[in-house]
């Protein structure tokens, strides 16, 4: 590449990096001190985190979040396993139909989703029409794409047809080989696929409000309202927030690269 | 030979089991994903105020004849629109530059993209408050020399909107070009140079058209993106600003009284939109990609 072209780029980068970087800087500084008025902040201090931390309602929505993030997940997997697994094996034509229904979270998103699933349930007393029933049912449907995608990829990556032969003429029936042989082969594509998922779900605000009763928060919910409140305490809630965003996307990336360098390593045999 | 035959007409007899493994899969996807999108559908012809009435058009007829559902008709296609095309041009910018870069730059730039690629919504919203509210630090900052552009700007408008929009497009739509232009091989570069073709006759005639199936794809989901976002609207503004997605949810959840056939109608009016958006992308796709097959 010419030079001139090299510089343009690393400008161009540059630009955009500082860009994204300043809102999400500026806040973390803003969380740390006590005042900000000048150029220069005043006050280092760490009451803000100290205040969240012993506040039962942050703690209470953290681990709601991690409540309603895994049960759709574990859900999800199972469903998408053992449907892709009778589907991939014995009925095939039907695939084209379960990657359909898959995909069509992807166009509705949230809002749709969301009002949708209340119109259908919300005036029912029966067990369906439970705030949490209805929310994790959503939730389920928002990451299917990703969970189904996920899945999909890892079992187009090894041969399953032949494993599964493998195993039968080893005596142990399909279904049991499936989550013997195959599962573990596919166990990447599946963590990296439920982490995407819960990255999903973890910035959901719009699913919760609309269909989760006030006594249950997310943590997005919760900024929300601590925003309301005072802009240091949500300060410190965002800098929460976005560590554990960031550490989910650490994770699935190093996932990412190592299963691409055992695929080279593979290749290169 | 024999042996696999037999084996065949027992799995035949036995495979219809197996689709009771599937049932649950079934379950899900028609209670929470069929189920209530027809049920959208229905009710969005019935009326609110008369619930014996099953089918009438009177929501669309509403819809599109009354100026405030007018206004978020229009105020989500421009922010949408807005966002989408500035994402995508940035997003081209960086995608390039990270492509024909190598070494440090390229790797904190990949990091901050994937870092931020999940900063949208309420912590969005939050942050641009904290910055350029109107107690905002760079607000201030401005305040104190002058910067008049930055001192008049109002982040509880459309204006600051988009803006927030635009940030949100960005890290999602570099990183879905960045693999597209692994696809451009240096060869083809190397090739304009000798027959003394300049960088921009490259990306006019070599780069862009080899990119555009890519970029197309790439548009329709920041369109996607940015037509169904709610919760940086309404953290940043709450019920007062008229966008489509905002409106749905008012009327069905809400301190004002509730109208949910009519936000049925609303959330029909904007999944149509979304069709229009991947037919059109569909139909583009199918045309830029005949080159490939040739």
């Amino acid at each position: 590449m010419r030079k001139g072209s090299k510089v343009s780029s690393n400008i161009i980068m540059t630009l955009v990096t500082v860009w994204l970087l300043i809102p999400l800087l500026a806040t973390i500084i803003y969380s740390l001190f006590e005042d900000w008025t000048g150029i220069i902040p005043h006050g280092f201090t760490l009451a803000n985190y100290q205040k969240i931390f012993t506040d039962t309602a942050f703690l209470t929505s953290m681990y709601q979040t991690l409540l309603v993030c895994v049960i759709p997940i574990v859900i999800t997997i199972l469903v998408v396993l053992l449907g892709l697994f009778v589907v991939t094996v014995y009925f095939p034509k039907l695939e084209k139909y379960m990657q359909i229904l898959c995909m069509i979270p992807y166009t509705i998103q949230g809002v749709i989703l969301s009002v949708s699933i209340l119109i259908l349930y919300a005036k029912g007393d029966t067990v369906l029409s439970g705030r949490m029933t209805m929310l994790i049912g959503a939730y389920c449907i928002i990451i299917l794409p990703h969970i189904y995608n996920g899945i999909r990829n890892g079992m187009r990556a090894i041969n399953m047809n032949m494993l599964l032969e493998a195993a039968e003429m080893l005596g142990e029936s399909k279904l049991k080989a499936f989550f013997k042989v195959i599962v573990p082969n596919i166990l990447t594509g599946i963590t990296v696929s439920s982490l995407l998922a819960v990255g999903l779900l973890f910035g959901d605000y719009v699913i919760i409000r609309n269909l989760s009763s006030s006594n249950v928060n997310n943590m997005q919910k919760f900024l929300y309202q601590a925003m309301k409140r005072s802009s240091a305490e949500a300060s410190a809630v965002f800098v929460v927030i976005m560590l554990i965003t960031f550490a989910i996307t650490a994770i699935v990336l190093t996932l990412q690269s190592r299963s691409t360098l055992e695929k080279i390593r593979n290749g290169g045999k | 030979m024999e042996h696999k035959k037999v084996k065949l007409m027992t799995s035949r007899n036995t495979r219809y089991y197996y689709l009771l493994a599937l049932l649950p899969f079934v379950f899900l996807v028609v209670m929470y994903e069929l189920l209530p999108l027809i049920m959208l559908v229905i009710d969005s012809f019935g009326l609110d105020k008369k619930p014996e009435v099953r089918f009438s058009l009177e929501n669309y007829q509403k819809i599109f004849s009354t100026l405030s559902y007018q206004r978020a008709i229009e105020n989500s296609l421009k922010i949408t629109l807005i966002s989408t095309v500035v994402g995508i041009v940035i997003a081209f910018l960086g995608a390039r530059a990270a492509y024909t870069s190598r070494g440090k730059f390229r790797s904190v730039f990949l990091t901050v993209l994937n870092m931020t690629s999940n900063f949208a919504g309420v912590p969005l919203a939050f942050a641009y408050m904290i910055i350029l509210g109107n107690a905002g630090v760079i607000k201030q900052i401005a305040n104190m020399y002058g910067i008049g552009f930055i001192q008049n700007f109002d982040l509880y408008t459309s204006n600051g909107l988009t803006m927030m929009y635009i940030y949100f497009q960005i890290p999602l739509s570099t990183l879905l070009l960045i693999p597209a232009f692994n696809g451009i091989r240096q060869e083809w570069n190397e090739a304009n140079m000798l027959l003394g073709g300049t960088n921009t006759h490259f990306w006019m005639h070599v780069g862009i058209p080899v990119l555009l199936p890519s970029l197309f794809s790439t548009l329709s989901v920041l369109f996607a993106n940015a037509l169904c976002a709610y919760a940086t609207a309404y953290a940043l503004l709450m019920n007062n600003f008229s966008l489509l997605p905002v409106n749905i949810s008012a009327s069905f959840v809400g301190d004002i009284k509730t109208k949910p056939k009519l936000g049925a109608a609303l959330s029909v009016v904007m999944m149509l939109i979304m069709c229009v958006v991947i037919l059109i992308n569909n139909f583009i796709t199918k045309k830029t990609t005949k080159w490939e097959s040739r």
